[in-house]
């Protein structure tokens, strides 16, 4: 075992050490911007905990903080095994039109959170679309779109294809003779999923679950537009409110915050690190080509599968993209109003006029593509420095893909701003979208690197311990053995990072410049002066060539595999 | 549509090319000092200006193009910044001695002059400073360029109630009714906006009784919102059929795209917010900046910008201007004075103190 690692052990340590200088310089700058009385690069500013003192005696700041642990359960409590069913159906069943329902699954990704949140105001709000037609033939609507337990169901269904993502990455690669054999012995279809296919899954909804609370963690789209106009506030809303509160902008204040988001993720990983210790015991994919064989699921089955999936279809999917859509294409909704008659396709003459925007979505492109192929780059080499490495680098590693996570994309966006704004040599680099790129890759390593690393766990270690017997060099092994393994789940992780980099907002809200605007970022500029229109008219246009897109990859993805 | 757009672009050419001669030739503008010329050729020689503002490029569209036709050769490169982000990008790319901007127009008034006062702002007296009114003028640095109308604005299919005219109406209306209008009336959140911050505090200078309409607003479970954007689809569908404080200028023309909004002018007064502008301590292109920032204030400056939809602070332009909006406002038009009261109301215990009764105003 010993010599698996030995020859890499220069090229694991620089890889750490890389990711180490991205991931703490903007963490240690936030945390030293915590314990000032001013912005870190004021001659006046002075130390002191002054701002820690200011946000533990707020009696908001624990409402916010009770109220974001609550929100953060109750998501998971929702998307999880909700997310987890949905992949084994699809995956690992004969459910009929699971090839159609793979391309949508994700859409509700596709969106950020702000723009989903409106969605749902369009068609279920209080003044909704779907709400009035209930309303004339049934009588008042018994749902209520603001306050916590409505945010926290459309948090869950929403978050539903992020467990979707990772655990259909692992389920795909299970081999069938496992399946099989407990078929042949006599078990049922659910017998088979508890006791043989959710052992093997295990460390892709392990990782699944944490990433998920710390997405919950860091969520400001939803609980903006659905939790705020019920009084319902969490961490990040609040830290919208300090930024004000004091006269000029008190970044030591939204620091002090940031870095309880941080704290939280020990605990986590803590938690995480223990449940997969023994995650070697679930390596599935042995030297033997193994053939995917279907559960049946019989017609009754197909009939509840379908009726539970398209419950969940009409909520996350067709409640916001409709509501959206049907903003697109009309001046006016609401009460009162007769949607035929405010028909119009002057929402959409803007986006073509405006020079901005035509630079957005050239630089959302590029970023997404290109530079989403990049990050899955960088995100390889993370994992292959990590994959089979056990002691002090692997636990610092795990802790340190984490960390970005538990900020808030507007604060990695400032930390990154002031970094390349203050170190030297990267000055020149700011006005490029290299800036943007970094900051992106950080704001991504966590979704893209968990992808790889569950799949990876799952390559049986025999593998490369013959490659390795037979003379290979463990760059040998990792080129001609792991990669190819792990080609879906590389493919995955790039859809996954170029949906995230698309609808990406807050980062680039303090990065972007004339020459790098991004999409995500001109949307806060629009929201801000009204212009919900041609925002509801972009991200429909994002919302079906992101489809096309991934129909159109899976297509392709799926003639390479043949 | 075709046509229309053919001819635009051909009066659009011609007004380029009239405009263009006398830039080519260096002459001042008309009414320009003389030795305006060698401003002029000084900016072209830098050949760009930057521009920081939360003003989005669709409303700036105008005064782009307006500034490139009438000083060829120098390229405006505008900063899409998030009304937020403007005073934290001047003063860190100051203290990093990585000055991008040269002209930085934002509507956080009071952050603007808290820049000026901090040292960030380059004094310049703009040659049109005698048609700009006094109010919009800040130790010959910063210049209020706008006027935007703080307005109510209702739904007027969904909202039944007799049409409040002024705050005194809207309290009465929120307080009486406060139960059978629960959750039906919304405003700019000042906790979240820095510039709704403003406009209360001007409100509260200007009307003794502010302070009641906000207890009313609480009692009638009013609703507060962080953007334009959200406080206009509420109103627009009906789900909170009356605001207030809007940004006016916005909303003439949200009312204009959708028949059933309307806009209300408060009789008793209207406060008229605005953007103000000032060119950067050591700006890059510190020529350029003063021909942009003259352009601006300019004539032809504040008609492009009042095309787009915000009106000008000058008299003499033939687009909405001052005394158009002060007509439509019944002669109470109240300017938001760049002065020191702004930089008062940054002051954190000012602030706490107003949050803290606005806050109770609202949990009751």
């Amino acid at each position: 075992m010993a010599k698996t690692t030995a020859d890499a052990t220069g090229f694991r340590l620089s890889a750490l050490a890389a990711l180490g200088i991205l991931v703490l310089s903007p963490v240690l700058l936030i945390l030293y911007q915590s314990f000032l009385s001013g912005p870190f690069f004021s001659p006046l500013s002075t130390l002191g905990l002054d701002a820690y003192v200011y946000i533990f005696s707020d009696p908001d700041f624990y409402r916010a903080l009770g109220t974001t642990v609550l929100f953060a359960l109750g998501t998971i409590a929702i998307c999880m095994p909700l997310g987890a069913v949905l992949a084994f159906l699809v995956t690992r069943t004969d459910l009929a039109g699971r090839k159609w329902l793979e391309a949508v699954v994700l859409v509700p990704m596709f969106l950020s959170a702000i723009v989903l949140g409106f969605g749902y105001t369009v068609a279920v709000g209080p003044t909704g679309v779907v709400t009035l037609a209930f309303e004339k033939i049934f009588g008042p609507a018994p749902w209520n779109i603001y306050g916590l337990s409505s945010l926290i169901l459309i948090s869950g269904l929403t978050h539903v294809p992020h467990v979707y993502l990772y655990s259909s990455a692992a389920m795909r690669n299970l081999p069938g003779d496992l399946e099989e054999a407990a078929r042949t012995s006599g078990a049922g279809v659910w017998t088979v999923a508890r006791h043989v296919t959710w052992p093997l899954i295990m460390p892709a909804l392990v990782f699944s679950i944490g990433l998920n609370v710390m997405l919950a963690f860091e969520a400001f789209g939803l609980p903006l537009v659905l939790g705020d106009p019920a009084g319902v506030l969490v961490l990040t809303t609040y830290i919208y409110k300090l930024t004000t509160i004091l006269g000029v902008p008190s970044y030591q204040l939204m620091a002090v915050v940031a870095v309880v988001l941080l704290a939280i993720i020990f605990p986590l990983v803590f938690i995480q690190r223990k449940l997969l210790s023994r995650s070697r015991r679930f390596a599935a994919i042995g030297g033997k080509g193994a053939r995917v064989t279907r559960i049946r699921l019989g017609k009754s089955g197909q009939l509840i599968a379908w009726l539970g999936i398209g419950a969940w279809l009409t909520i996350s999917i067709v409640f916001p993209i409709g509501g959206i859509a049907i903003r697109a294409f009309v001046d006016s909704w609401g009460a009162g109003v007769n949607l035929l008659d405010h028909l119009t396709l002057n929402n959409f003459e803007q986006l073509f006029s405006i020079g901005a925007l035509q630079r957005g979505i050239t630089n959302t492109l590029l970023l997404a593509v290109i530079g989403g192929a990049l990050a899955v780059g960088a995100y390889l080499i993370i994992a292959l420095a990590g994959h089979r490495w056990s002691g002090a680098g692997h636990t610092a590693l795990d802790y340190m893909v984490l960390m970005p996570r538990a900020l808030p994309g507007l604060i990695i966006g400032l930390a990154f701003f002031w970094i390349f704004l203050f170190v030297p040599f990267l000055q020149p680099l700011r006005l490029t979208l290299f800036s943007l790129l970094v900051a992106y890759i950080i704001v991504g390593l966590s979704y893209g690197l968990r992808l790889i690393q569950a799949t990876l766990l799952q390559v049986a270690p025999e593998l490369e311990e013959s490659a390795r017997s037979a003379g290979a060099t463990i760059g040998q092994t990792w080129a001609r053995i792991v990669i190819p393994i792990i080609r879906p789940g590389l493919l995955g992780a790039w859809t996954m990072i170029m949906i995230i980099f698309l609808r990406e907002y807050a980062t680039g809200v303090y990065l972007m410049t004339n020459g790098t605007e991004v999409i995500g970022s001109l949307i806060v500029s629009l929201m801000a002066s009204g212009s919900l229109d041609t925002i509801a008219a972009l991200a429909l246009i994002s919302v079906v060539m992101t489809t096309g897109g991934l129909v159109l990859a899976n297509r392709l993805g799926g003639k390479i595999h043949e | 549509m075709q046509t229309l757009k053919i001819t635009t672009c051909a009066a659009a050419f011609q007004a380029m090319t009239l405009a263009a001669l006398p830039a080519h030739a260096q002459q001042a503008p008309e009414g320009y000092p003389a030795d305006y010329v060698d401003l002029v050729t000084a900016a072209v020689g830098e050949g760009e200006v930057n521009v920081y503002s939360p003003t989005d490029s669709e409303q700036a569209e105008g005064l782009i193009r307006g500034f490139e036709t009438a000083f060829p050769g120098i390229t405006v490169k505008w900063n899409d910044v998030a009304s937020g982000a403007v005073y934290n990008r001047v003063v860190s790319e100051a203290a990093a001695g990585q000055v991008g901007s040269d002209v930085v127009w934002s509507n956080g008034l009071d952050l603007q002059l808290q820049l000026v006062e901090e040292g960030f702002a380059e004094p310049y007296k703009s040659v049109e400073t005698a048609h700009i009114p006094d109010w919009a003028q800040y130790k010959d640095t910063a210049y209020s360029t706008t006027v935007e109308p703080i307005v109510f604005m209702y739904n007027n299919t969904v909202f039944q109630e007799a049409v409040p005219k002024n705050r005194k109406e809207l309290t009465e209306l929120m307080d009486t009714k406060a139960s059978e209008l629960n959750g039906k009336f919304a405003t700019f959140d000042p906790e979240k906006s820095a510039s709704a911050y403003v406009v209360m505090e001007n409100d509260v200078k200007n009307d003794a009784g502010f302070t009641t309409l906000v207890d009313a607003f609480g009692k009638a479970r009013g609703k507060v919102y962080a953007s334009s954007g959200q406080l206009r689809e509420k109103v627009l569908s009906g789900e909170h059929p009356f605001a207030f404080n809007i940004n006016g200028a916005y909303a003439k023309g949200w009312a204009e795209k959708s028949s059933n909004l309307t806009v209300v002018y408060p009789e008793d007064y209207t406060i008229a917010a605005s953007r103000t502008a000032f060119i950067s301590k050591n700006a890059p292109n510190p020529n350029a900046a003063k021909l942009f920032l003259d352009y601006m204030l300019s004539k032809s400056g504040q008609e492009a910008v009042a095309d787009a939809g915000l009106p000008s602070v000058r008299s003499d332009v033939s687009t909405d201007n001052w005394d158009s909006v002060n007509k439509e406002a019944g002669g109470k038009l109240v300017p938001i004075e760049l002065d020191a009261a702004l930089l008062e109301g940054l002051q954190p215990a000012k602030r706490g103190e107003f949050f803290r009764n606005w806050k109770k105003a609202l949990n009751q």
